[in-house]
This record gives structure tokens, sequence and C-alpha cells, in this order.
């Protein structure tokens, strides 16, 4: 929970980041591009950086500070950069799979955006959150989360399953941030490295599925080959 | 974010309940002005939007042409082009009926009726700027805009017909996105009339850059160039497969062309006035209605269209069009940026 007191010019501004990276997250639902997706996926890791590094300055948790460096680097570049160079090896820059079109399934997100308001609402009013920004904080989170589940059943191509588990990810963490802004450093680093293992692995997956099968579209694996 | 008491703040003193009239709460303290004053600051407001709309237009196209290496022509050119088409004969197709002649006149007098409801010069309200709110002033700028679609379709040329049903098509694709964009303002000043809503930006930063009214921004944006006939949506190169709006009046010509044009440059003055001088910079406004004052805001008025100008020529030219299949894009964005701002309004 979010212990210290914020000044309305400062919660504005926390308002705005949280926000932009919900934003950002429909940039993944309306492209077509991969590189685009990636862009915005990395986009919202420095956004995310950028919220926990002023939760750090104005809430006196430095350790924040360090995080949201490590976050810049991990999420915001190292990740993004190692997708970009599985999307080069694919030679794939389109998303062909989508089963709605951009702007349908941008109304379905703004969709469940509402739903997780509903949400975070009651959760709100049950746990006696008094801060509004603790909801705007919850409702991110479940929005966050759903837009990369509803990204996980629209589209079918390996790379973008990856980025809807990060947008998942990138979800949590944000909530994390503002509602438990202390936990342990080593928490968080293990959480990186995790994501940097996931990354790695479903390269290497990728690269053998594109050698050995000729696709990485996974509705086209719907047979067990033994 | 707690903006409950914004609305009471603007009355001056933040344990007054909400005033009975939010108008009220905008006009000034105390000292009223005399009778004839306020109407000629009203005619002024008119006189504003009428005189000095074919002039922006004139100046968005030479500089669209001047960003793109060409000469353009003269910012007075809209003017030379009312002048010349006022002393043309009119020419009627056989098959047209009175909204033919109906459309140019109800459309020129919904655009002369809007600038009374708005803040053009004054940040207080001025004599039957009590007429409608936002809602009202939407409606009477969609009704000019409904005239003219009739008129496209009742003259019988195909050109009339096309230009009318992809018009009909995008005001279905803007309309929600306008009512959202409506609701997120009412939301966000706790009431529906222009005067309000600037009153309360002015006076409170904190809500300035709050994301409800950034996105509120955003939104009425790409509302803004849907409306004003810019790209993505509307070409700016008038061949007739592009065409949407130009359509609806290919029949036109004469002083009824004219009219025609003269009230589409007016409701994109109308429009920028709106968004600059009500959502995005609401400074700069005449407070005691002074002559200086007037002539100050009129300047400032001028420098504010001519800084959005150049965001729009920006626009038009790195835009590509979209394809006609492809109009819901922007539009659904605008509509998910309204949404967005009405929840994190609520928050």
């Amino acid at each position: 929970m979010l212990i210290f007191h914020l000044d309305p010019v400062a919660q504005a501004l926390f308002s705005l980041l949280v926000i932009v990276a919900l934003i950002l997250s429909f940039v993944m639902l309306g492209s077509h591009w991969i590189r685009n997706h990636i862009a915005a996926f990395a986009a919202e890791s420095w956004v995310i950086a950028a919220l926990s590094a002023a939760v750090g300055v104005y809430g006196h948790y430095p350790e924040l500070v360090f995080i949201a460096a490590l976050t810049a680097l991990f999420r915001g570049t190292l990740l993004p950069y190692l997708l970009l160079r599985i999307v080069q090896d694919l030679k794939q820059n389109r998303e062909f799979t989508p089963l709605l079109q951009p702007s349908s399934s941008m109304v379905l997100g703004a969709t469940l955006v509402v739903l997780s308001y509903a949400l975070a609402h009651r959760l709100g009013v049950r746990m006696r959150l008094a801060d509004s920004i603790a909801v705007l904080a919850l409702t991110a989170m479940f929005a966050l989360k759903l837009i990369g589940f509803l990204m996980l059943v629209l589209r079918a191509e390996a790379v973008s399953s990856i980025l809807g588990l990060l947008v998942i990810e990138n979800g949590i963490f944000l909530g994390s941030q503002i509602l438990v802004p202390g936990m342990p450093l080593l928490l968080e680093m293990v959480i990186l490295f995790d994501l940097l293992i996931i990354v790695s692995t479903f390269g290497m997956l990728i690269h053998f599925l594109h050698k050995e099968v000729g696709t990485t579209s996974s509705r086209e694996l719907t047979r067990l080959v033994g | 974010m707690e903006f409950a008491t914004t609305a009471a703040g603007l009355s001056g003193t933040a344990d007054d309940s909400y005033p009975m009239s939010p108008m009220a709460a905008c006009m000034r303290n105390g000292e009223e002005p005399m009778e004839g004053h306020v109407v000629l600051q009203q005619i002024a407001q008119v006189l504003t939007i009428a005189l000095f709309a074919p002039l922006l237009h004139g100046v968005i196209a030479t500089i669209e042409e001047r960003v793109q290496r060409g000469t353009g022509p003269s910012v007075w050119q809209p003017y030379r082009d009312l002048y010349k088409l006022a002393g043309k004969e009119i020419v009627v197709p056989a098959t047209a009926s009175w909204v033919f002649w109906a459309a140019p006149v109800v459309a020129c007098t919904a655009m002369l009726t809007v600038p009374i409801l708005i803040p053009v010069l004054t940040d207080y309200p001025l004599p039957l700027s009590d007429m409608g709110d936002i809602l009202g002033g939407g409606l009477i700028l969609t009704l000019g805009g409904f005239a003219i679609l009739l008129a496209g379709l009742d003259s019988g040329h195909p050109y009339g017909g096309l230009g009318s049903s992809r018009e009909a098509m995008l005001a279905i694709l803007a309309e929600p996105t306008l009512i959202m964009v409506f609701v997120g303002i009412t939301l966000l000043a706790q009431a529906m009339l222009p005067f309000v809503v600037n009153h309360l930006l002015v006076a409170q930063p904190a809500v300035f850059w709050s994301p409800a009214h950034l996105f509120l921004v955003a939104a009425f944006f790409i509302l803004l160039t849907v409306e004003t006939e810019r790209l993505p949506i509307h070409s700016s190169i008038h061949y007739e497969i592009y065409m949407i709006g130009e359509a609806r009046i290919l029949e036109y010509s004469g002083p009824l062309l004219a009219l025609l044009k003269w009230a589409s440059w007016m409701k994109q003055a109308i429009l920028y006035t709106i968004f600059l001088n009500v959502l995005t910079i609401p400074w700069g406004l005449s407070r005691h209605g002074t002559a200086l004052g007037i002539a100050g805001a009129l300047v400032a008025l001028l420098g504010k269209w001519l800084l959005l100008a150049l965001v729009m020529v920006f626009v038009d030219t790195a835009q590509s069009r979209l394809r006609f299949y492809r109009y819901q894009e922007p539009l659904a964005l605008s509509f998910l940026m309204a949404v967005l701002a009405v929840i994190a309004r609520q928050i």
C-alpha cells in the first residue's frame, strides 16, 4: 500500500505515467507490424521504469531508483533487442494471424479496461484503499493482464505470444511498484533474470520450430509428431 | 483524483456549496458591464469567426504549399474566391428541389450561431450564450453538416450521393466518440458549459495536467482532423475518387457555393477555437471586456490559430491517406482515448 502522501501535481504525474503505459499496450493491439509491437513494449518498460523511479524519489525508497535503472536496462533495452533479433531471423515482420481487425480489438481492449476499472473499484471499496492512485494502479494492473491475455488469444504467432506474456508481466510489475513499493531488491532481480531466461528459451524454441516445422504459428501446430 | 471541490472553487471560496447556476460562477464578481457593451462584444465574437475564417484557411493552404516546396496561393486567396463566386450566376440542376436552395443558408446560419455559445474573445458568458451548452453547440454544428448532406442527395448527381453516403458513414463512426468526449468534459468540470471548463483549467494546473484532460485533448484532436477535412481520412487533393466533403457540393455554383465554402471555413475556425480556448490553451482571453483586452484577445486567438495550423500542416504532410476500409482505425483510437479519459476521471 502506498503509505506516503502525494501532492496533486505529483499525483497527476503518477496517473499520467500509469495511463501512458496502458495506452502503449493498445499500440500492440492496434498495429499490424511486429516491429511496432516491440517498440511499444520497450517504451512501456521505460515508462514503468520512470514510474518506479518517481515512486522511489517521492516516497524515499532509494532501492527503487536502482530497480528503475535495472528495469530500463533489462526490460527496456535488452529484451526488445533480443526480440528484434528473433524477428529479424524469422524474416517475418507482420502479424498475419489476428482473429479480429485492429479497430475491433482496440474497442474490445477498451471494454476490458472498463471491466478492470469496475473490478478495481470494488476491490478498493472492500480493502478501503483511500488513495485514488492505488485504485488506478489496480485498474492498470488488471487491464494490462487482460490485454496480454487478449493478445495471446487473438494471435497465433510465437513472437506475439512472448509479447503477450511480457505485457502481463509488465502489468503485474507496474501494480507492484505502486501497491507494494518496498519489495526486496533480490526478488526484483530474480524476476528480471527469469524474464531473460523466458525470452532466450522462447528464442531457441522459435528457431527450432522455424527450422524443423517451417512455421511458428501455433494454429498450424495441431498434430502430434512422435 | 479529487476534483469535487474544483467547481466550488470557481466561485471564490472553497466552502461555498456548488453554485446553483454554473454560468453565474463564470460571471465577473460584482461589476456588471453596460448592456450595450456586452452586445457589442458578442457581435465582435461572431464577426471574428466570420471574417477571419477564410484567412485561417488561406494561411493553412499557403504554409502547406511552402512546406511541400511549392509557392502556394496568397493567404488572401479565399477572400478573392468568395468575391469572385459572389459575382457569378447560379446554375441549378433540373432535379433539385427547395432543399438545394435551403442547405447553404442553413449551413451558414448554423455556423454564425455557434460563436455566440463559445468563448471566442471573452472568458465570461455574453448575452444569449446561455442558449445552449456544449451539446447544443455540437447539435447546431451537426445540423449544418446534415443540411449539406441532404443537398448532396437532393441534386440527384451520382457524386453527390456518393459524397453524402461517405459522409454519413463517417458521421456514424465519429458521433459516438464526440459524445464520449462531451461526457468526459462534463465529468471533468461538473458542467456542460464551455466557460466553466475554461475557468477550471486556468485555475487548476493539477486538472490541466491530469490524464483525464490530456486524453480528452488527444481524442478531440483526432476528431478535429476528421471534422475539418484533413488527412488521414480526407484527402487534400480533390480527385473524384477521394472526395468526401467536396463531392456533396459539386453541383453548386455562384453565390450559393460561396456560402457553402464560407460555412465550411467557419466550421473549421469554430472547432479550432473550441479546441484552443476551451481545452488546450485556455489563457489569453479578455477578462474585463475593455477595448484593449478584446483587441489583445483577438491577436492571441490569431496566434493560437497559427500554432494549431502549423500542427495541422505537419499532420497533413506527414500522414498518408487511409483507405476506405481503415477509416474506423483513427476513430477507434479516439474513442479509446475518450473512454480512458472518462475512466481516469472516475478514479
